[in-house]
């Protein structure tokens, strides 16, 4: 009996787990270097996401040089950089847990729009299959199936994101 | 969070305890880190945006994150407009806050953070913003209370309920690129009729000169 309810609250207990998944999907205005911060809570964590820059002032400007994104990990080392990019996609595996900062540099001063998502992902492993015996594999592939989910979610935003930007082109060229 | 469970009369009493907890928005009692962090400046404003449709739910929170000096927490003011300029969130002098609401417009719905006039010093503010709208703002205990379901059918539930967001979310951007074809569109029909409507005004006043100039030199008897 007691098992049992130990059972839903391990089953409760992982739906929270799971309901703590990273997400976040903004806009922000940068001038010359803006920082976001993510926690990752576990090592091996995926973390994806991607970026757009939304074109403020384009009317005048030529093309502009791009926006420099880089990832610091919690130790200060970089982990992932792209240089002079008006939006891209990014995926890798966190090296260890802690505060990851995310930073654009705006090598203009004009300031520049940036709509950005970033996700963090964990999917149990073997080992915490082995540790938490109320865990069993199908978790593993709900997590899985969840993931591949937040994929096609981060991509319908990254699609959100450009269909954005190029309607502000349009919308700048068109004749009244 | 809480994976390693002790099972038995007495511990379980610290579960419901370590539940509501985690439920509760307070993250400044038991830091779950959902939420992104922000730096606020020690003059000027953050602003952070989103471009949402409308009929929306949104839900917000904020909280200062200072581990330098834990007993006296700088205080920061906050506001949320929507993008007919309405003020749907004001606070001031707060360390911590949240905000709900439907979206009744579409556009782009604006959270701005400022550090308050009483702690002007030059320090950096941290600030956690936690901003989740659609189907993440959704109560899913609620729905697992009203339905009665649990565990592994209620994460399916959750699931089914993103892969419909993602359906809407297809026929949205369907019809925005459809808009901005139709807009294409007309600007091209547009720019070829001016570019017809020019060299046929050229033409038409190449010619007229032309026979201007044949016109008077026949009259000035030079040809």
């Amino acid at each position: 009996m007691e098992k049992r309810w130990g059972k839903k609250w391990a089953l409760i207990c992982l739906f929270l787990f799971n309901w703590a998944r990273k997400v976040s999907s903004l806009s922000v205005t940068v001038s010359d270097m803006e920082c976001v911060y993510e926690y990752v809570l576990y090592e091996g964590d995926t973390i994806s996401g991607n970026f757009v820059v939304v074109d403020h002032d384009i009317f005048w400007s030529s093309d502009h040089p791009g926006i420099d994104f880089t990832v610091t990990s919690p130790g200060g080392n970089t982990v992932h950089s792209l240089k002079g990019t008006s939006g891209d996609k990014f995926e890798f595996k966190a090296p260890r847990s802690g505060m990851y900062k995310f930073c654009f540099h705006n090598p203009y001063s004009t300031p520049e729009t940036i709509a950005f998502y970033i996700h963090v992902g964990h999917i149990p492993t073997d080992h915490d299959l082995a540790k938490d015996e109320h865990l069993n594999p199908i978790n593993v592939k709900i997590a899985e199936l969840r993931e591949a989910l937040e994929s096609v979610t981060a991509e319908q935003k990254y699609l959100k994101a450009r269909d954005t930007r190029h309607r502000h082109k349009v919308n700048e060229t068109e004749i009244q | 969070m809480n994976k390693g469970m002790v099972f038995g009369g007495r511990a379980a009493c610290f579960l419901p305890i370590i539940l509501v907890l985690c439920l509760t928005r307070n993250s400044n009692i038991l830091p779950v880190a959902e939420a992104i962090w922000l730096t606020i400046p020690s003059s000027g404003t953050k602003c952070v945006s989103e471009e949402i449709q409308s009929n929306v739910v949104v839900l917000g929170d904020y909280y200062v994150i200072d581990e330098n000096n834990p007993d006296h927490i700088p205080t920061i003011s906050a506001r949320v407009t929507s993008p007919f300029g309405n003020n749907l969130h004001h606070n001031e002098n707060a360390t911590h806050g949240q905000f709900a609401f439907t979206t009744s417009e579409s556009g782009n719905y604006l959270a701005c953070f400022w550090k308050d006039g009483s702690h002007q010093k030059d320090s950096e503010l941290t600030l956690g913003v936690d901003w989740k709208t659609g189907i993440a703002a959704k109560d899913w205990e609620s729905v697992a209370k009203k339905e009665k379901i649990e565990g592994v059918e209620l994460v399916l539930r959750r699931l089914q309920g993103i892969v419909e967001t993602i359906c809407g979310n297809l026929i949205y951007l369907r019809d925005r690129e459809a808009d901005m074809r139709e807009v294409s569109e007309a600007t091209n029909a547009r720019v070829a009729w001016f570019s017809i409507m020019s060299l046929g005004v050229c033409i038409a006043v190449s010619v007229l000169q032309i026979w201007y100039l044949k016109r008077y030199f026949v009259k000035k008897k030079l040809i």
